[in-house]
């Protein structure tokens, strides 16, 4: 049966954030998209190993996609919303492609860009992006209906070493906080995190 | 001893810096370089379905300690500008963009002049540095500097290979 918006049960952002924060070690790397995809990882749970975008629209999977093939060894996590997943879809092949085994990208999917006052994205009319991520090579890509299927579905990321892909459909629920806004701080932070010398 | 080409002269450049990363959308120019990288093991080389990916992947990988090039036609350019000034700009992301230019001489396409006319202005505009590589003899001394005046800089730093000395897209320099 298609995913309406008639039949989906919209689960909360800010907690699905709180639940992956509650399964992962210190170790794990986690990039927060632009807006609440990263507005709701810094509320949740502040940690030197989240790495906050502040622009580049499109570009936290990139990004988690380069420090997964750089540091095969850490668990790479991706939370970003599904109207930036749609501005780069073509990543998607990419990721299918390299097939990293430490990488998961969670799309938070509202079906609206919800910061420019709530437009109807593509996946509120028409497209599935779990299927999109599996059409392009991502096997392990489902959508949970419920909090108990999300939590199944992270810890099935966290301990099958594939690329994994899952798309949680929540609300529209605003952020609570924001993350400090100078990406200088931001980088070398999670540089530190990753292990890296200050340049 | 097989004599070495501007071409290896560039891939050693890369190699002397340890830029171990290579992501790329090729054209005519590129590809023979692009050959030889993904023959060696030196190097991991991720083929992109559009730039614009590209400056996330390097910006990820540089952050987990891992140096990248890029490698484009200047019409892919004008697909990672929002890239280049939201991210690798304001974070300070040094890494190498090996590019390949449209719209100068030995130019056969008239749509490929309008951007290629904007793109030096455009760079320029960004405050990034392009290195002109124009003779083989100047090869080995700018590409190196050029890398390491990336990450002096911590700003990505522009290669630009020029029809000059490449022979264009229909070349065999």
């Amino acid at each position: 049966m298609a995913l309406t918006s008639a039949n989906i049960q919209r689960m909360s952002r800010a907690d699905l954030t709180s639940r992956v924060l509650g399964m992962v070690d210190d170790d794990t790397a986690i990039i927060g998209g632009i807006g609440n995809a990263g507005f709701d990882l810094f509320s949740a749970g502040d940690r030197p190993g989240n790495f906050y975008m502040l622009g580049s629209m499109g570009m936290a999977v990139p990004i988690g996609l380069g420090l997964a093939l750089a540091q095969p060894e850490r668990t790479v996590i991706v939370m970003e919303g599904e109207g930036s997943v749609l501005m780069t879809l073509g990543t998607l092949a990419t990721v299918g492609r390299e097939a990293p085994p430490n990488l998961t990208i969670i799309v938070w999917d509202n079906a609206q860009w919800q910061l420019t006052g709530g437009q109807t994205t593509a996946t509120g009319v028409a497209t599935d992006l779990s299927v999109v991520a599996q059409g392009c090579g991502i096997a392990n890509s489902n959508a949970p209906t419920n909090e108990t299927e999300f939590e199944q579905a992270v810890r099935y990321a966290l301990d099958a070493p594939s690329p994994h892909a899952i798309v949680a459909h929540i609300d529209a629920e605003p952020a609570s906080g924001r993350p400090h806004d100078d990406p200088i701080v931001t980088k070398y932070q999670f540089m530190q995190a990753m292990g890296q010398q200050l340049e | 001893m097989e004599s070495r080409t501007w071409r290896d002269n560039v891939i050693d450049a890369l190699k002397a810096n340890n830029i171990t990363l290579i992501v790329h959308v090729a054209d005519r120019v590129l590809a023979p370089i692009i050959t030889k990288l993904e023959a060696d093991p030196f190097f991991k080389v991720v083929t992109l379905s559009r730039e614009e990916e590209g400056i996330g992947i390097l910006t990820g990988a540089y952050m987990g300690g891992q140096r990248g090039a890029l490698l484009l036609q200047s019409s892919g350019f004008g697909n990672i500008l929002n890239a280049l000034g939201s991210l690798a700009l304001p974070y300070q992301i040094p890494f190498v963009i090996l590019l390949s230019p449209r719209g100068y001489l030995m130019e056969h396409n008239v749509v490929q002049l309008a951007w290629g006319k904007a793109l030096p202005t455009t760079i320029d505009a960004l405050d990034m540095q392009v290195f002109d590589l124009t003779s083989p003899d100047e090869v080995p001394f700018k590409a190196d500097k050029g890398i390491k005046h990336a990450f002096v800089t911590r700003r990505p730093v522009v290669l630009s290979i020029s029809t000059q000395l490449s022979g264009g897209k229909d070349g065999a320099h």
